[in-house]
């Protein structure tokens, strides 16, 4: 521990230099907006940024991409609470609750509290990256398919947090959820499964369907009511975005849990940043003392998302430098980076290639503060380029979605896949269906369904599997626990409170 | 009559010119040519085009630019649609892997490998069977001794370490139950986590582990021991048939004019006796250097689509007409 301390400061003395600060300051500013436009994501700002950093030094090459990383981290919040338009998977959970807030004009507020909450998250990820690295590394290897499929469950079982009044349409809603999401190649049978198109050979991108869902479907819905955001006075006072130091206290707790969840999670291979953030928000809303509070602007349920999405990326990055197994897309890509640099992703490469690993870390901590003060500071910018832009706002959101979808595949395809989900999305809110069910089977289903099948397959047809190791068996029983509780609460709580009142 | 001697002139320019320089004379490439990707950025399609382009540009190889573009989606299908599109035209050099094979057999694609003009095979990448280092298993023989089924993880199912896994079990007649995992990355973590008893793997994933002694490599699916794991024995020499490997290519659109074909063949067979291909490709990608020109690599994919056509239909996976 006190080793890396000492491998840290000398690498803050290398990526000091007035160079790099501004490179990885431009570089958390492109990622935020590459992350706030809707359908590039992480792995889109780190792939475009790559051909740049060929000609520079490998720390400052690599510290450019963690630092694009980090910011569409930050950047996939604005849209999603700006317009309800998540920017990337991992934003889709912050618009549930940061959408509502900015429709009751605490916009400002919004952006401020997910900013804090999203620079404690990226800090904790990141000591535990500094300190804990190799050895989390370690132990997450030991977590097989057996383990992740009770994890899918896990988030699977926030459906039923976000049904809403009607159980019987979120249902419905979460089936063609699950139909969806088995278009398309399967590894696991090696069939290609209700491909009609060419283009359907990889399955629906989720990210066209969120976008059209929630961002276009809002908009017919926002063009239909005639709605007008309320964006409060043009000129507004540092204190209405820096949330005070009640709402710190409020918001405290939530951070920490997401930061936990996010970092534990971005560590799995696979599993990566946008489960973290729907376990987070689960999280919030079971220990909530006003769990109706969710989906109207609860901050809570704002903050520990944003907390966890960013606590992933250094998370996913554990993996990726101590065994060089990428943990999500970016990392994935960020791997092919490491070569092209000349090092060897590996075991060995946080020995061998000690003082590149230690210069990046240093780059993403400096880039976090970095994102930290200027997402705080443009906060008036975002929201009063949002008020001058508002008579035109339908408009110009629907523009953002189609060119977000285009910029998917560089194709037609998404685009209509956006507009038909777009459609979809205000049918589903004008018949009151939840939208969060459906989007939640279509990203987990798949997930679940293969890891099930390979727990299955790694038992050679035995579901003894789920109970034949101490670690698996502890997994099996905590979420079924969990599972099993959540259903029973409120049957439970219901024939409680008959008695009670029978009694009175 | 104004132009007549103008023309003249240029006819005959041209016929000097194309006596003195045979190739350039017929005008190609008239523009810079496109690296047609049929993944994302970060892919191995990606990485070996942008690391030609890398290569290309720093030894001077042509005065043409070069530039990537990423076409990807439909497992490739996007990007041969796309070189379709542009039939006759030589500017275009698209990667190919065993998806360009297995993509049209698994999926209606409407193109299959004859729609192309195959140029040359720059490399392959054999299969590799690894064991964590504190397995029990040492020998090919452990694997057949082993007393229970064994469980194997690898690439998706009908994808070629399944297929190399079919041949291994057939060789050593012991039963196998093939576990797929989604990309090296969760292979060789379930390795590392000792959910499975061993592994088939690309070289180029786990040459790292192997070196630093996590992981033991047992045998190769090459036909001779490859440079790159000079103590890890193959297959063959152990006495079981099992030779099996992807190989990484380029394509060009069909019916292309003969001189495109010869320009690109000729780039690309200078590319790949460079030392910095193999420096900054073969080497950090773990890739096994097995050059064919485009001939030996058109009869190459044949005998390859033929492979795949009776594997994929022995597991049910060829696409229903």
């Amino acid at each position: 521990m006190l080793d890396s301390l000492s491998h840290l400061m000398v690498a803050f003395n290398q990526v000091a230099t007035p160079e790099n600060l501004l490179l990885i300051f431009v570089a958390g500013l492109i990622g935020t907006l590459v992350g706030a436009l809707p359908g590039l994501g992480p792995s889109a700002g780190i792939a475009l940024m790559m051909p740049l950093t060929f000609g520079m030094s490998p720390i400052s090459g690599l510290s450019l991409l963690t630092g694009v990383y980090m910011g569409t981290m930050y950047g996939g919040r604005l849209t999603a609470i700006l317009i309800n338009t998540p920017g990337d998977a991992p934003a889709i959970v912050t618009a549930m609750e940061g959408y509502p807030m900015m429709q009751r004009g605490k916009g400002g507020q919004a952006l401020g509290i997910s900013a804090i909450a999203s620079f404690v998250g990226g800090i904790f990820g990141l000591l535990m990256l500094i300190f804990f690295a190799p050895i989390i590394a370690e132990y997450a290897i030991f977590l097989g398919p057996p383990e992740y499929f009770m994890l899918m469950l896990l988030g699977l079982s926030m459906i039923i947090v976000l049904a809403g009044s009607d159980p019987l349409k979120a249902l419905i809603a979460t089936l063609v959820g699950v139909l969806l999401s088995t278009i398309g190649s399967d590894y696991v049978s090696g069939n290609v499964r209700f491909a009609v198109v060419p283009e359907l050979i990889e399955g629906v991108d989720f990210v066209a369907v969120i976008i059209g869902l929630f961002g276009i479907g809002e908009v017919l819905v926002n063009v239909e009511e005639r709605i007008r955001l309320n964006m409060g006075k043009p000129k507004f006072k540092f204190s209405e975005f820096i949330p005070g130091l009640a709402e710190l206290r409020h918001i405290s707790l939530p951070t920490l849990r997401g930061s936990v969840i996010g970092t534990g999670i971005g560590v799995l291979p696979g599993a990566g940043a946008t489960i973290a953030t729907f376990i987070a928000y689960i999280t919030e809303k079971k220990l909530s003392k006003q769990p109706e509070n969710f989906g109207k602007g609860a901050s809570e349920g704002l903050a520990s998302p944003e907390a966890a999405n960013n606590a992933a990326v250094p998370g996913s990055l554990i993996p990726l430098l101590t065994l060089g197994i990428p943990g999500s897309g970016g990392t994935a890509i960020m791997l092919g980076a490491l070569i092209m640099f000349g090092l060897n992703p590996g075991p060995m490469l946080m020995i061998q290639s000690a003082d590149i690993v230690w210069g990046t870390i240093a780059g993403l901590t400096i880039a976090n503060l970095f994102l930290l003060g200027s997402n705080i500071l443009l906060i008036p910018v975002f929201v009063n380029a949002l008020r001058l832009i508002q008579n035109h706002l339908n408009a110009i959101v629907v523009a953002f979605c189609l060119v977000g979808a285009f910029s998917i595949n560089y194709g037609t395809f998404d685009v209509w896949v956006t507009v038909v989900f777009g459609v979809i999305g205000y049918l589903m809110k004008r018949a009151n269906y939840p939208t969060g069910p459906f989007i939640l089977a279509l990203v987990l289903a798949p997930l679940a369904e293969n890891y099930l099948r390979q727990s299955i397959m790694l038992g050679q047809g035995s579901w003894g599997i789920f109970v034949q190791k101490p670690l698996t068996m502890t997994f099996t029983i905590l979420v079924l626990g969990v599972v099993l509780f959540g259903l029973a609460k409120a049957p439970i709580a219901s024939y409680v409170n008959k008695r009670r009142n029978q009694a009175a | 009559m104004f132009f007549k001697p103008l023309k003249t002139a240029v006819v005959f320019s041209a016929l000097v010119a194309a006596a003195v320089l045979p190739v350039q004379a017929e005008d190609f490439p008239t523009r810079g040519l496109e690296f047609v990707a049929g993944y994302g950025p970060g892919g191995g399609h990606d990485t070996m085009l942008r690391s030609m382009a890398k290569v290309i540009r720093e030894t001077n190889l042509i005065d043409a630019s070069v530039n990537v573009v990423n076409k990807p989606g439909g497992a490739g299908a996007t990007s041969l649609g796309y070189l379709n599109s542009h039939e006759g035209d030589g500017h275009y050099l698209m990667a190919a892997t065993s998806s360009f094979i297995t993509t049209p057999l698994t999926a209606d694609v409407g193109l299959n490998y004859k729609d192309f003009t195959p140029i040359a095979r720059l490399g392959i990448d054999p299969t590799l069977l690894v064991v964590p280092a504190s397995s029990d298993i040492k020998t090919l023989d452990d694997i057949k001794n082993a007393g229970r089924v064994l469980n194997v993880a690898g690439g998706g199912r009908g994808q070629i370490e399944h297929i190399a896994t079919i041949m291994v079990s057939d060789a050593l007649d012991v039963k196998l139950n093939f576990v797929p995992f989604q990309g090296d990355g969760e292979v060789a973590s379930a390795l590392l986590g000792r959910q499975v008893d061993f592994a088939m793997i690309n070289p180029g994933a786990v040459s790292e582990f192997i070196k630093s002694g996590r992981m033991r490599a047992i045998a190769i699916s090459t036909e001779q021991r490859a440079e790159m794991f000079p103590d890890v024995p193959t297959f063959k020499e152990k006495g079981y048939d099992v030779v099996a490997s992807v190989f990484r290519g380029v394509v060009a659109a069909k019916d292309i004019p003969a001189e495109a074909k010869a320009y690109l063949s000729e780039m690309v067979e200078r590319l790949q006796e460079t030392p910095e291909w193999t420096e900054q490709y073969l080497k950090p990608n773990g890739i096994i250097p097995g050059y064919l020109d485009a001939d030996a690599f058109a009869a190459y994919l044949e005998k390859t689509n033929s492979v795949y056509e009776t594997n994929l239909s022995n597991l049910g996976l060829l696409k229903k007409n």
